[in-house]
Order: C-alpha cells, then structure tokens, then sequence
C-alpha cells in the first residue's frame, strides 16, 4: 500500500515536535486574523513571508498552509457575530449566520461552523491524499469556454442568494458586474472607470467593497437608531446546539463538502463559487426554503463547509503542478521558491517529505482548529456585550488597518469609506450586498474567460456549445435557471386561475 | 614615484577615507525597499534575497515592502516622490524602467530624471516553451508552422516583457501569432500545461520546473548567451540573430540622494552578490548575477529603453 505508507511518512514528518508547533502557531495566527475584521490571509502570509527564510522548507510551508485554513475557520466568526465576510466565501456566511446570532443563536452558529469546517477539512485532506495526480488532469481540462460556463452557472445561481425580491437581487449582480469592471482591460490595456486615478488601475480591492457594503453599512444602520443600538440580543441561550440541530445540520455538511472539494480543485476561481453554490443547493433543497436569509442552520453549516473543503482542495494544483489558484497560493509559489525548491510536477517525486508532510499537517491543523475554536466560542459570543461605543470605533479602527495593509494603498481605505456609504443606502432600498458581491467577483472572470475563448476559437462563438464541459455547464445553468422562476410562474399562473374560478 | 602621482594618491587616500567615514555614518536605521509588484513573485524573491543579504553588509535592516499595481508603475512612483536620502530604495525592473514609460501615455514617473541609480543585480532569461503536443521541436521548426496554421501564445499581460519578447520574435520571424493576455504567469502557465493555448513566453526561473518534468517544451532561450541552468536550450538568437530580451532587476534611489549613500548601498549590493550563498541563490533561479556600479546602471537604462522604443511602437502597446 503506497498511499498507507506515504501517509506513514507525511504524519512522521508533520508530528514531529517542531513541526506540530509550527502548525499550532499557523493555526493560531489564522485564527487571530481571520477574527480581526479586514486583515485575511494573504496580507498575514504576505508580511510573515520574510520569517520563513530561516525555517526548514516543511515547517514554513506547514505553518503558512496552517495561516490559510486557520484564516478561513476566523474570517466565518467575524462573519456571523458582526456581519463583516474577510473573504468572499464568508460573504455567504454572513447571510444566515449574522440572522442567527441577533436571535441569540451566535453559540450555535459558531459550533456548527466549526463543526462542518472541521469535517470538511478532514475529508478534502483525504481526497487531496487519494486523488491529487488525476484530479489536476481534470483541472487542466478547464479552459477559457469552460470557465465563463461556470462562472454563467455561478451567476445563475446568485438570484437565488436574495431573500426577498429576485429583481432587486438581479439589479445587485448588475451593479456588482459593473463595479468589477473598474481597472485595466486585460486585453488592451484600456482603463476603465478608474477616473483618472492610478491606484484603481488594478481593479477595487475585494476586502474594501465586501468590508464597506457589508460591516460599515451595519455599523452606520446600527447608528441611526437610539433604541436599537446593540448589535445583538442578550438573550444568549446556549452556545452549542442541540440533538434536534445537529440532526439538521448533517446533511448540509455532506453535500458542502461535495461541492466544495470539486470546486476547490479548479484554479481559475472555482473555489470563490464553492460556498455560493452550496448555499443554493441548500435553500433549494430545504423543505422550509423561507427560513432562508433569516437565521436558517443549512445555510451557515453547506457554505462553511464547502468553503473550507475548498480551501484544502485548492492545495492540489499548487502541490502537484506548481500552479496558484488564488493569491495565498501564490504566495507559497514565492515561499517555495525563497527555500530553493522550484514548484512543478516535481515536488511529489522530488520531495516526498514535504508533499505528504503539509498533507498530513492538513489534517492535524484542522483537529487544532476544531479543539480550539469550540472553547473560543463562549469568549466571541462575550465580546456581543461590549458597548456599541467601545465596539464600533475598535472594528473601525481594526477593518481600517486590514484593508491597508493588503496592498498599502490609501485609495482603498476612500473605497472602504465610499462603500461603506453606498451599502447603507442600499440597505434602505432593501437591496442585499451578497449578491453585489458575488458579481463583483464573477464578473472579471466572465469577460477574462468570454473574451479569451472567443480569442481563441478565433471569433467562433459555438466553442460554448461544442465543447462538452462548456456545453453541460450551459445545460445545467439552464435548468437551475428554470428551477429558480418556475415556482413564480406557477405561483402567478394559480393566482390567474383562482381569479377565473372566481 | 614623483611628487605629483604622491599627491594624487594621497588625496584619492583622503577621499576613500571621506567616502569611507560618509558611508560608516549612512544609514543610521532601517532602510524600506520598494518591490513594486505582489510577495511571491520572481522581483520579489530576487528583492528578499538581496535584502537580507545587504542588511548584515550596512548593519541596518532592509524592509521589503510590496506595493504592488499599474504593472510596477505604483511602487516605482511611490519611491520617485520619496525623500531622496536613501532609506526608500526601490526593486526596479525592465518593466518599471523601460518598458511602462514607453508604453503610458500618462506618465507618472521618468525613468531617467526621477531616480539615481544604484546597481543592476541580476539579468534573468525568459523562454520561448510549448506544450509537449504541438508538432515542433525547433524554433525554426515553429516559424514554419505559424506561416502554415493559426497559432496563439500566451504572456503574463498586455504591455509586459513577456508580451514585447513575444511581439519581438513576431516581428523579426515574419510570422503572425495571436496574444493572448493573462493576469500573471501562473494562470498562463496553466493553460498552456492544459493545451489551451499551445505557446508560452515566461521567466525561465517559473517555467524551469515544467521544463524539467517535460510538461514544457522548451524552445528557445530569450538572451544572447545560453543559460548556464538550461545549457542544452538552445537560444532564439541562434535561429534569429540578434534576437536578445531577457527581464532584469536592479536598485535605484530617488534622484538627489546623497552620492555616499549611493555608494554604501551599492558597495553593499556589490558585496552582497558576491556572497556564494546568494550566487547559489542566483544559479537555482536561473538569475546570471552583475551587480554593476551606478554608472553601468544608467548606460543599461539607456540601451534599454533604445532597444524597445521600436518594439513597443511596432506592436502598437499602449495604455493610458
């Protein structure tokens, strides 16, 4: 059994004393990060780059890998107590959790995060183990075509993000499409709405946006009524769930983790759909699809796991080609080649100890994370009976030196600023910032991909349908599609019948 | 030995012992070294490595900061609008100072007027590779494919050095081959590793590893010489003479900085390089080390910008 004695060798290599204290030290920062609103995981690895030069290659990459899903297990905590998604998975988050916890039920969310992450994180190791080499063949079978069709089913799949009106939430994807368009064109080198301004060349920064529309926007609401300071209600009943939630919560893990682990293999952005896409799945599927958007269990558990799932699985590209999927594996691209090791197909042959070694931490950073957040919890759901006033100015404060501290860029902080402003008035039109952001993301990918497919077939636009992935991703849009406005069209065609009746 | 040479070896003694006392005083705390692109990249390894190494030489530590945008334009205004005493240095590259002031409209900063040189570090090869399943195994083999079918390749962005190597072959092959532009090298990588585009120009140190597994085919070297890590790559310039581009990285102060400043931190950056744990550094990603005196700096920035002003109004790259 070559996998048995490769997991053999990975756990001698990640339990050693070293290496184990390198990945609780991992573990903890990420979870300090991910809980401090703004700060995420590449600005931390990106400023901690310079300490690993003097580590042994293993324990930096274990203690950078532990950074990155230990950032992901936070970020979901600041999500569900303050509104306030670090990346765009906890945007999804956010959604139900936050509802959750202004019902008092900020203990149970918080368990059930951790609980799906841990055993999401768990599996996604295991498959990453299993099947990294003929996972990455498929990757490799995604191009341009391939990934415009996911990123249509992505959008497709937005509306059903919204609670409330399915047209306001279509007019928040617009919205979201357009301000991704801010920046370079990648194919002429145009600027496009950056109004002059060399800082926004690159596009606006996520964490701004996502920070602006969603936690400052909640903070200035927070603001506006004298009686309804307090961020939640004290009535904190328990902090973990009961039998009857955790029964509720199984089946939502399972298929988050599903999703996200094929997702998460892909590395042009399919991780960012992961968490999106469970949460579809999830109201769909829900027999109480209404709960939805006001503090639904599933909607916290599918996401949380998909995104962490993803997370882990989105190690297998940079592992077994050298390849990023997202700026955190970039990252560890430029680690690898500080410590002298060229990233490639490689590193598995060449360097047994360190592929199957962060494997194995994988698996024994989440069971860190797992035993450390579920004590934490009783401590987080505390910090809800600060003082508005002492709460609000420290989030402020923290969000601020987050979102500099990416890229040391002050027009971020006006954007912060200009969101912030604009998610309030969006709040009053009652329109959701979820699906704002979920364009925002998408839409750069859309029109990267759209263009460079229609580059390459050379102006043919049948490459979508001739092109078998393409052409079943487009199919299943079609059908989620349907699946979206057919209970409307049927609820307006019985309303035309009760008045004929009648 | 006459009264004069005496004189002039003793003033040139005095001198070296100003100089000497000037640059014992310079830097007095730490110094911030501007990598005008995102941690992680190949400026950034190259910058972090020299950093750490210069910092035991001055006794004061170097801080890389990455600010990173506008394909390096960001980071390198930030450093010509700094203080010009020497503790604001910048990372710069053939993108920084040569390539985006040809190819902006808008132009935030002069190469030449807004900086003092310091040193020119390293030279770095890029590579001409496709993928194992296009049928080419030469240069020459590949212009004659291009003339007969449709090609594309891929490049790290519009306006990079990667596209201009790219464009530079086109033109001086007479072959015609499509660009298609990514957001960096790892997601052009991926697509040519997938055959969805079958050509790639990149770094040698990003590609090496493919090439090495075969996953890439290498082609050609982009510099005059063949690359002491790759020796049985050939170089394009032996199929088209005169064929030369090749990516490098080299420090700069903002212009006005005290002459012995410049001279501390370019004896360190000398001394630096000249380390043979960094030279082993180096020869691991493919770097060919100069580590040049200001004054070579400023001719390469000049040769520099010559050599691509035709490439740049050829291929018709601009951006505002």
């Amino acid at each position: 059994m070559e996998l048995l004695s490769n997991l053999a060798l990975g756990f001698g290599v990640a339990s050693s004393l070293t290496n184990l204290g390198f990945c609780l030290i991992g573990v903890l920062l990420g979870t300090l990060i991910g809980v401090l609103p703004g700060i995420g995981a590449t600005a931390t690895i990106a400023m901690l780059l310079p300490i690993t030069f003097q580590l042994e290659p293993v324990s930096s990459l274990i203690m950078l890998a532990g950074i990155y899903y230990g950032a992901q297990y936070g970020g979901s905590t600041t999500a569900i107590l303050i509104n306030m998604p670090g990346e765009s998975s906890s945007a999804v988050t956010a959604i139900d959790g936050y509802q959750m916890a202004r019902q008092g039920r900020a203990g149970t969310a918080l368990a059930t995060a951790a609980l799906g992450s841990f055993f999401a994180g768990s599996v996604a190791t295991f498959l990453v183990a299993l099947f990294a080499p003929p996972l990455t063949a498929v990757a490799l079978k995604f191009g341009a075509a391939e990934y415009f069709s996911l990123m249509v089913m992505g959008l497709v799949m937005s509306v059903a993000l919204a609670h409330g009106s399915v047209l306001k939430a279509l007019a928040m994807v617009v919205l979201g499409l357009l301000l991704g368009m801010v920046g370079t064109d990648v194919y002429t080198g145009a600027p496009r709405f950056t109004m002059g301004i060399t800082q926004f060349a690159d596009g606006l920064n996520f964490v701004a946006v996502a920070v602006g529309v969603f936690g400052i926007a909640e903070i200035l609401r927070n603001l506006e009524n004298e009686h309804d300071r307090q961020v939640m209600t004290k009535n904190i009943s328990r902090l973990f769930p009961n039998r009857d939630e955790f029964r509720q919560m199984v089946a939502p893990i399972l298929r988050g983790t599903g999703i996200g682990s094929v997702l998460g293999i892909l590395p042009g952005g399919g991780a960012i759909l992961a968490s999106f896409a469970s949460y579809t799945v999830e109201k769909k599927l829900s027999k109480h699809p209404e709960e939805f958007g006001k503090g639904a269990l599933a909607g916290v558990a599918g996401p949380e796991s998909a995104n962490n799932a993803g997370a882990q699985t989105s190690f297998i590209p940079l592992l077994t080609l050298g390849i990023p999927a997202n700026p955190v594996m970039a990252l560890m691209i430029g680690a690898m080649i500080i410590q002298g090791i060229v990233p490639g197909p490689n590193v598995v042959s060449e360097q047994p100890e360190l592929f199957w070694g962060i494997i194995a931490s994988m698996w024994i950073g989440n069971l860190m994370l797992v035993v450390l957040n579920l004590p934490l919890i009783g401590l987080w759901v505390k910090l809800l009976t600060v003082p508005y006033y002492v709460l609000f100015p420290i989030i402020m404060a923290m969000c601020s030196i987050g979102v500099y501290s990416v890229n040391s860029n002050t027009y971020d902080l006006f954007a912060v600023a200009g969101f912030g402003l604009l998610g309030y008035v969006l709040s009053k039109l009652r329109c959701e910032p979820a699906p704002l952001l979920l364009g925002f993301v998408l839409g750069p990918l859309l029109e990267e991909n759209l263009r460079r497919a229609m580059i390459l077939s050379r102006g043919d636009p049948t490459t979508f349908v001739t092109r078998p992935i393409s052409a079943t991703l487009l199919v299943l849009s079609l059908a989620i599609l349907v699946l979206v406005f057919l209970p409307q069209i049927r609820k307006r065609r019985d309303e035309v019948f009760t008045e004929s009746d009648a | 030995m006459t009264a004069i040479t005496r004189r002039i070896l003793l003033g040139s003694a005095l001198a070296l012992g100003l100089a000497g006392t000037a640059a014992a005083q310079f830097p007095e705390r730490q110094i911030t070294l501007v990598v005008p692109f995102a941690a992680g990249g190949s400026t950034d390894v190259v910058g972090r490595i020299v950093a750490e190494r210069m910092s035991q030489e001055l006794g004061q530590q170097i801080v890389v900061q990455n600010v990173g945008g506008a394909g390096g334009s960001l980071g390198a205004q930030q450093v010509a609008q700094a203080d010009a005493d020497g503790y604001t240095i910048l990372m710069a590259t053939v993108a920084t100072h040569a390539l985006n002031p040809l190819i902006l409209t808008q132009k935030p900063y002069d190469p030449v007027a807004d900086f003092a040189p310091i040193s020119l570090l390293v030279l770095v090869p890029n590579v001409l590779a496709v993928n194992p399943e296009l049928p080419v195994n030469t240069v020459q083999e590949l212009i004659d494919l291009a003339k007969e079918q449709p090609l594309a390749y891929a490049s790290s962005g519009n306006g990079t050095p990667l596209h201009l190597s790219g464009e530079l072959f086109k033109s001086m092959a007479g072959v015609e081959i499509d660009h298609i532009p990514y957001k960096g090298s790892g997601p052009a990588l991926t697509d040519v590793l997938g055959n969805q585009v079958p050509i790639i120009f990149d770094n040698l140190p990003s590609a090496s590893g493919h090439i090495s597994s075969g996953k890439l085919r290498a082609l050609g070297v982009t510099t005059a010489e063949r690359a002491p890590s790759f020796p049985d790559i050939p170089t394009i310039a032996e199929t088209l003479p005169g064929y030369e581009t090749y990516t490098w990285n080299a420090l700069f102060a903002p212009a006005g900085t005290p002459p012995e400043a410049i001279e501390a931190l370019a004896v360190a950056a000398r001394t630096a390089m000249a380390d043979p744990a960094v030279a082993e550094r180096m020869a691991e990603f493919s770097a060919t080390i100069v580590a040049s005196g200001p004054e070579e700096l400023a001719a390469h920035v000049q040769a520099e910008m010559a050599k691509w002003e035709p490439v740049v109004r050829d291929a018709n790259v601009t951006m505002d």
